[in-house]
């Protein structure tokens, strides 16, 4: 497989990241990155004489603003240094740290810095959403990234008071944690008990999906510093190690909604999952990790996506919810930083998945730090007609050795 | 009737008449209705435009929707000092009715501004000692045991003790036996010192204010106490900041390329044209280039359809505003996901159902179908999406 190929590998060294908000009228574009990119300079003690290259990611027409890579060289520091754009959609932050991973690992740069930014109330983001299907058909029926499909779906399979409980139980879940976290855009102070009034009280998107079950619009920007691990052991006392990661897509259009038993969808969740699983001699994920920070667009989603995540049977995933064992203090804990129904600034919204998961490795993650250690972090991504993009963090370099065990002891 | 920051339930109804805009009414003739925990029922109607009426009232039949919600959320939405969608998006303000209809109220009137009453030195003075034991900081004032006494000159001044003891703390309108630090101080100075206006330092230096006793006691005033808050909202003016408010209107057209040609082709002809993969034979709706799941070309088209069954209905409340033309669609609206005749598993078509039958719809599943419709073609048709009107029951 591709990744035995890694040529050295990768830490991360510096995490930072503004407060996501609704209301950051008060600095522009470039000055918004700047404190993202500020932050995780001071975090990594470095400045940026120290970064080789800049990798910049946002959605692509959300502030309608062409190239704003070149803007916002006044914030990201990219003068005189290389600097990438990538824009992947709602998965872009994600795969901007994929690439600044790839790029480590080649031996082409030592220290690059991954910058994910949105500012959406600078524009439209359902009818930027909308604006990206295909003009000749879709987009002249679908209503942005909204879809009452994954309600339909679990109701269908758990019954409508199970299934909408579940969704809202994971929505209060989300806002508890996102109350815990500084940096988040939006905590309610919702309450479990009031989780019967707002199923009723909540008014509908599309089909079930409620408006208090979608993530927010939020303003923000995130900065994550990666160094090859000569450099990351030399610069860094609490390294996060970038073990694996994996993205997987199909086509454009949904051709999903067929619903017959005969013929099954692949989902691109369990199929990422089940290959990064495999390569990485992982049989019980769910045993494996100690975090997992999901983009969760909604909370139907997030609900259903466990069990693809997790590679779980019946109503595995269901179980979770219901038994708060997604909580802070769980078995799994989903999430502590309120996810992305807690911020959602787009195109920082997949890589803040990848810093909340190292913040959580290192211990830092101040309240909404995990009450048992951390060695073990998975992070995704996700956008577009169903993309995944997957990744895998480690406290320890030590899983070289591991594989090797898996691989001789297979042979035996 | 309980005030909220000074304010209560009934300023905001009372004020209404003053604050209406007939600009944000324009067409309105409908009844809102408020109820307001432990406050009150109000009924606020609206006749072509202009305010009819805003009464108390015990019944809300007739109103088109009623905003139920506690006094502080109530005051607090009115003035600004909480967020309306916050205090929705949980739960603290429901609607019941008509929630569209209600949307339109935030446009009828202007934001709630209190009367501004002026302050004079003695309300100041009173305010600022009737309000040092609530900022008192327990924490901050561990070992410490001693009194300070202000003598404040001037016509609004007066004598007031602060007793420190056992992390607790009382205030005396009055002299006490042995204070451990007298401050003497003018009224005035005394309200610019504590509204942060000048520092104690210039007063003392000017000659203005003495200490008697223990002085480093005195500047540990400010480590145990809260800053003190102007009620009057004091301070700069908050500068305005400036945007670029822009909207953008920009022609685009988008080839076809002669797969989707094809395809857009037929419909002018009343066809539905699927394009076959020759791998696994999913037909592809609309067509395209290349089968996905086989990465094989598809160029064979079939004639589907063109009547079918629903799956799967997107039953959509909110529109995103058409990226096209600016405009957001009417609502409720149904997308369709149809399996046309001439179709299996996954091969379903997208389209629109017709928007008086959205509640008639059902979706099928394995063996069970769902609701059969057809589509209803347009006279002129032009080779595009609405060829299609849209869908319709096929009885």
């Amino acid at each position: 497989m591709a990744h035995r190929k890694k040529n050295r590998n990768v830490g991360i060294i510096g995490i930072g990241q503004t407060k996501h908000s609704s209301h950051r009228e008060d600095v522009n574009q470039p000055e918004m990155i700047h404190e993202a990119v500020s932050a995780a300079l001071t975090d990594a003690n470095l400045t940026m004489k120290d970064i080789d290259c800049i990798v910049h990611g946002n959605m692509e027409l959300f502030e309608m603003v062409h190239q704003p890579d070149l803007w916002h060289t006044l914030g990201t520091g990219a003068y005189g240094k290389e600097c990438i754009r990538i824009t992947t959609g709602g998965t872009v932050g994600m795969t901007i740290a994929c690439a600044s991973d790839n790029l480590v690992a080649s031996g082409l740069y030592d220290i690059v810095m991954a910058v994910g930014f949105e500012k959406l109330q600078e524009g439209h983001t359902t009818g930027g959403i909308t604006n990206m299907a295909d003009p000749l058909w879709f987009r002249n029926l679908q209503t942005g990234a909204l879809t009452g499909s994954k309600a339909y779906e679990l109701i269908s399979e758990f019954g409508e008071e199970r299934a909408k409980r579940a969704s809202m139980m994971y929505r209060i879940i989300m806002d508890k944690h996102a109350g815990l976290n500084q940096y988040a855009h939006r905590s309610f102070g919702l309450e479990f008990e009031q989780l019967d009034d707002l199923i009723k009280s909540s008014p509908k998107l599309v089909g079930d999906l409620k408006l208090i079950e979608m993530c927010s619009q939020s303003d923000g920007a995130c900065a994550v510093i990666f160094a090859c691990e000569k450099k990351t052991k030399e610069l860094s006392r609490h390294p996060v190690w970038i073990r694996d990661h994996i993205t997987v897509h199909k086509e454009e259009v949904f051709q999903i909604f067929g619903y017959h038993k005969d013929y099954p969808v692949l989902q691109s969740h369990r199929f990422a999952a089940d290959q990064l699983y495999k390569r990485n001699n992982i049989d019980k994920p769910l045993e494996y990790f100690d975090v997992f920070e999901m983009y969760d667009p909604a909370s139907w989603w997030a609900v259903d996506w466990l069990r693809d995540f997790f590679q779980l049977r019946g109503d595995e995933h269901i179980m979770l919810v219901e038994e708060k064992e997604i909580m802070i203090d769980g078995k799994m804990p989903i999430n502590p930083s309120g996810g992305v129904i807690g911020s959602n600034p787009i195109g920082a919204t997949a890589l803040i998945r990848v810093a909340e998961a190292a913040l959580q490795i290192r211990g830092d993650a101040g309240k909404h730090q995990i009450p048992k250690p951390v060695k073990h972090a998975l992070a995704s991504g996700f956008g577009g007609t169903m993309w995944t993009v997957l990744m895998m963090l480690e406290k320890e370099l030590n899983w070289q050795e591991a594989d090797n065990g898996g691989i001789l002891g297979n042979q035996r | 009737m309980a005030e909220y920051w000074g304010i209560n339930v009934e300023d905001i109804f009372n004020s209404m008449k003053d604050r209406f805009r007939p600009e944000g009414a324009t067409d309105v003739t409908a009844s809102f209705g408020y109820d307001i925990r432990e406050e009150g029922k109000w009924k606020v109607s609206v006749f072509h435009g202009t305010l009819a009426a805003v009464e108390k009232i015990d019944n809300l039949s007739g109103c088109v929707a009623t905003m139920v919600t506690d006094g502080e959320t109530f005051v607090g939405v009115n003035t600004g000092t909480v967020d309306a969608t916050n205090a929705f998006m949980g739960g603290k303000v429901k609607v019941e009715g008509d929630m569209g209809a209600f949307g339109r109220t935030g446009r009828m009137f202007r934001k709630y501004v209190p009367p501004r009453k002026e302050m004079s030195t003695r309300d100041y003075l009173v305010d600022m000692f009737g309000t040092v034991e609530s900022r008192f900081k327990k924490d901050a004032a561990r070992d410490l045991d001693f009194i300070i006494t202000i003598e404040v000159s001037g016509d609004a001044g007066g004598v007031w003790s602060v007793i420190i003891k056992n992390q607790s703390c009382t205030v005396v309108n009055d002299r006490v036996d042995n204070p451990t630090v007298t401050l003497e101080v003018a009224d005035k100075d005394w309200v610019d010192l504590t509204l942060g206006k000048t520092d104690a330092q210039t007063l003392l230096a000017a000659g203005r204010g003495s200490v008697r006793g223990d002085i480093a006691i005195a500047m540990k005033w400010g480590e145990i106490f809260e800053k003190y808050v102007d009620p009057m909202g004091g301070g700069e003016p908050e500068q305005e900041l400036l945007v670029l408010k822009k909207t953008i209107s920009v022609g685009q057209k988008f080839s076809t390329g002669p797969i989707m040609g094809k395809f857009l082709n037929g419909l002018k002809a009343k066809k539905i044209l699927a394009n076959k993969c020759p791998k696994c034979g999913r037909m592809q709706l609309p067509a395209r280039e290349i089968c996905a799941d086989c990465r094989v070309r598809v160029t064979d088209f079939v004639e589907v359809g063109p009547k079918g069954q629903v799956r799967y209905m997107e039953y959509v409340y909110y529109a995103s505003p058409d990226p096209l033309t600016g405009e957001t669609r009417e609502t409720p609206y149904g997308m369709v996901n149809i399996l046309l005749d001439g179709c299996t598993g996954n091969d379903t078509f997208a389209h629109l159902i017709r928007r008086d039958q959205i509640d008639l719809i059902k979706n099928g599943r394995d063996d069970t179908p769902g609701t059969r419709v057809r589509p209803v073609w347009n006279e002129k048709r032009v080779g595009s999406i609405f060829d299609i009107q849209h869908f319709e029951i096929d009885e």
